[in-house]
């Protein structure tokens, strides 16, 4: 298949479109929280977004690093989640579920981040 | 125990009551069958005949539903059984009737049914909308009569909505008197009108031809400014009737007055005036009913033996600012009065909400019940569900109450021209139905984003807790918001298992003052001026104060979902013996709400808002829709299990009623829609029973 074939293929741009998602997403985030500290609130969604944006920069540079820091991002907001609100379903949903499916979508990233790496050391 | 006793303590009661009565008339009527003279062995001269005893003081029978709240105590409890946990689950669709009654299009977000029919005998009798009064085959839904009182568009103020009618039956009138038994309803362009229960012919000798002018006295008004919504409660032959006033318009708004009219000539009775006391009468000269003053909008309570009316009140005029109300307002508003039903004095009046600044209206009719008290005893009492989630037990003679309430400080008013009240009144010797004040934690989406924006509003916003007064700078959060805790639909009562149930919302609203500057500027004025509408939701003017005001209620401006987490509403059972919360569980699914509008299709109980209250039967069983899923559910009193449902072709936000028909029992409900709930309008009663043999080509018009 033409996807797999070349780095510059359909999953080379999908990785990219994806990691740009992660990055925007963190940002906004990011910002939203500086927003929320200033006025008092949670400081987890600063955190969180920064981690976003970083992750999603990496991504977008092809580095395997984001995958990680991605991960460490998801994990860590489940136990805020939990922290937070227990094991509330209907709670536990806005914090968790968006983020799980770009954690899942992360792992579909690791075949072009890994070719990549071997056309880059060949 | 005490059940049975009170039961039957009811029914002796009425005896005393009714010589009463008789005395306190002001037309007695002849005794024309003066049988039950010889059964009981008194002069007829001396002491009336027991079956000359209004039907209104007896107990109903068992296979009726004859007001609102099936009796004037509000119980909602019917001793029918033959549905039961056992066989609910094949409870089925027995006929389907339409009233016809849908709007034009201009009006189709004012639509609000609402409505409870009544049954007697082997009649249904319902309103519409646009109040044509109607009567069914109860067992078939053919429809027998209805009567058209020509109420135009015009005339609907915030929502077009008739909870019910009332019925009344004179016993000494000849059986074939037209108007011996009459059903009587307020409309929406105020007037009280009486019709004929078996032909819908209007009343001749009732007001002026059937009708009476419910605007006589009021002064200045504008269609849609005042309307009745709600049916009069009917105690010693007395109609006791309410109206609203359109919310949040002006200071100069019309009156609040409370009336009495004799249920025979349409007479008025009495009329309570906070702002003339001593007076009862009609306003003479240029005088008028005290304009501003707070109104009632929902249904009354009424006892017969003590003869007293419980009036459940609104708040004056206008409902997010206070600083130029009268001695009389701060002592009534959004409080529950008992009137004395023959003078229309005020024997004694209970404030949930002083000063109220929120809107917090009692939108809940009272029940009525013999409440146990500590010392192994029952009392008379009175139980009040509010908007803010309290319950209050009240004794029915004195208003005091028999559970503890305490008055706890709350926040004050930063504006200059505001004094909110130093404390209010909790219901602790009660559970209460509202959830702890909210914190960040509770800020909701559908992904971290959404979320965020509802934390960094919540946090922009003034938030105090419970009874945080209005703001002009900054939003306030008004939490549990104006809809409720517990709306119009209000409780039920099971009197043999000692079980109260309560339905109620938990959404909050977000709200903020707006200057009269800035007001002006947008082009907010009152309904009475050109430019004005009949909208209280959203932005509303409060013309005369130094503020109009916005209110919402708290939802993502992108998502459109909710700001705060589920349940947005659910239902408590609580034993009134222990009063503890025996369970309490979310009400309705999320099928047919979702982000952006779009139905989830998720059958999975997430607890809608809801509006319209629940009926218990004898069987065991809770009926309630209300919830925004429109579905009607049977639940089991003692779990709270849903035991069926069926989806109603339209929003269910009514009251259900059940009844007997021809030998059997009949569930119906008004599937009507509400437009604040943004459920589908309808014009459907539904009527649901137990499949029998033969019952094939049952009139199932809905798959027609």
């Amino acid at each position: 298949m033409t996807i797999s074939g070349s780095s510059n293929g359909f999953g080379y741009w999908l990785l990219k479109g994806f990691a740009a998602i992660v990055a925007l997403f963190g940002l906004a985030m990011a910002l939203g929280g500086i927003w929320l500290i200033t006025l008092g609130g949670s400081w987890y969604y600063l955190i969180a977004g920064a981690g976003m944006l970083l992750a999603g920069t990496l991504l977008f540079m092809l580095r395997m690093s984001g995958v990680w820091l991605y991960w460490l991002v998801f994990v860590g907001t489940v136990i805020w989640a939990i922290w937070e609100v227990g094991l509330a379903p209907w709670e536990l949903m806005p914090r968790i579920v968006a983020l799980a499916v770009m954690a899942l979508l992360t792992l579909a990233c690791i075949p072009v981040l890994r070719r990549h790496s071997r056309e880059a050391r060949s | 125990m005490i059940r049975p006793i009170t039961l039957f303590g009811l029914a002796m009661i009425s005896w005393p009551a009714f010589a009463q009565t008789q005395t306190q008339l002001p037309h007695p009527l002849p005794l024309l069958e003066p049988t039950d003279a010889a059964v009981s062995g008194q002069d007829p001269d001396l002491e009336p005949a027991s079956n000359a005893s209004p039907r209104s003081i007896r107990p109903p029978e068992p296979a009726d539903w004859p007001t609102y709240g099936r009796t004037n105590a509000a119980t909602r409890y019917s001793p029918l059984d033959s549905i039961n946990r056992d066989n609910v689950g094949q409870l089925a669709r027995a006929w389907v009737y339409r009233t016809g009654d849908m709007p034009p299009e201009s009006v189709d977000g004012k639509w609000a049914p609402e409505n409870t029919p009544l049954k007697i005998g082997t009649s249904l009798y319902l309103c519409t909308p646009r109040n044509i009064m109607i009567s069914l085959d109860a067992a078939t839904g053919r429809e027998r009569w209805r009567y058209d009182p020509n109420v135009t568009i015009d005339s609907i103020p915030y929502s077009a909505s008739c909870r019910g009618v009332a019925f009344h039956e004179q016993p000494d009138a000849p059986e074939d008197a037209l108007c011996k038994r009459r059903v009587i309803e307020g409309t929406l362009d105020a007037r009280l009108i009486a019709v004929d229960a078996d032909t819908g012919q209007l009343c001749p000798n009732f007001g002026d031809n059937g009708q009476v002018d419910l605007l006589q006295g009021m002064g200045e008004s504008v269609p849609g400014f005042v309307a009745v919504t709600s049916p009069p409660t009917i105690v010693r032959d007395i109609a006791v009737l309410g109206h609203q006033v359109l919310d949040g318009q002006k200071e100069d708004a019309p009156s609040g007055v409370i009336r009495g009219y004799d249920v025979v000539t349409g007479d008025l009775a009495w009329a309570w005036d906070m702002g003339r006391p001593g007076e009862t009468g009609l306003p003479t000269g240029d005088e008028v009913y005290t304009r501003g003053t707070p109104n009632s909008w929902t249904i009354s309570a009424g006892d017969e033996e003590l003869g007293l009316v419980y009036v459940p009140m609104g708040n004056s005029s206008v409902d997010y600012w206070g600083g130029n109300r009268r001695d009389f307002e701060n002592r009534y508003s959004t409080a529950l009065v008992a009137l004395d039903v023959t003078s229309g004095q005020v024997r004694w009046s209970f404030q949930t909400v002083h000063k109220d600044l929120w809107d917090y209206d009692l939108g809940s009719q009272p029940t009525l019940a013999e409440f146990p008290t500590d010392n192994g005893q029952t009392t008379p009492a009175v139980i009040l569900p509010t908007k803010q989630g309290e319950i209050f037990v009240l004794d029915r003679a004195t208003g005091e109450p028999l559970t503890e309430v305490v008055e706890r400080p709350v926040p004050s008013s930063e504006l200059p021209d505001e004094t909110a009240a130093p404390t209010q009144p909790y219901s602790v010797g009660m559970p209460s139905l509202a959830k702890p004040d909210l914190t960040g934690r509770d800020m909701w989406g559908l992904t971290p984003l959404d979320q965020l924006w509802c934390r960094i509003q919540f946090h922009r916003a003034s938030y105090k807790g419970r009874y945080t007064p209005p703001s002009v700078e900054r939003p306030f959060i008004q939490y549990p918001g104006y809809n409720g805790g517990n709306d119009w639909g209000s409780g039920s009562l099971d009197p043999e298992r000692g079980i109260f149930i309560a339905n109620y919302n938990n959404i909050p609203m977000y709200d903020q003052l707006i200057p009269r500057e800035e007001a002006n500027k947008r082009g907010m004025v009152p309904v009475d001026q050109p430019g004005g509408t009949t909208d209280s939701g959203g932005g509303v003017p409060q013309a005369g104060a130094p503020y109009a005001v916005s209110i919402k209620p708290w939802r993502n401006g992108f998502t459109g979902m909710p700001c705060t987490r589920p349940p947005f509403g659910g239902i408590m059972a609580i034993d009134i013996n222990s009063r503890e919360v025996l369970w309490d569980v979310p009400l309705g699914s999320a099928r047919a709400n979702g982000p952006f509008g779009i139905p989830s299709r998720m059958p999975i109980t997430i607890g809608t808002p809801n509006n319209g209250g629940s009926v218990i039967t004898a069987g065991g069983l809770i009926f309630i829709a209300a919830a925004t899923d429109n579905q009607i559910r049977a639940m089991d009193i003692e779990t709270g299990e849903v035991l069926w449902e069926d989806a109603l072709p339209a929003g269910g936000q009514a009251n259900p009623m059940t009844f007997e028909a021809e030998g059997r029992q009949y569930v119906v409900i008004n599937a009507g829609g509400h437009h604040f709930m943004e459920t589908p309008i309808g014009d459907y009663i539904m009527a649901y029973s137990l499949p029998t043999l033969g019952d094939t080509e049952s009139t199932r018009s809905l798959e027609d």
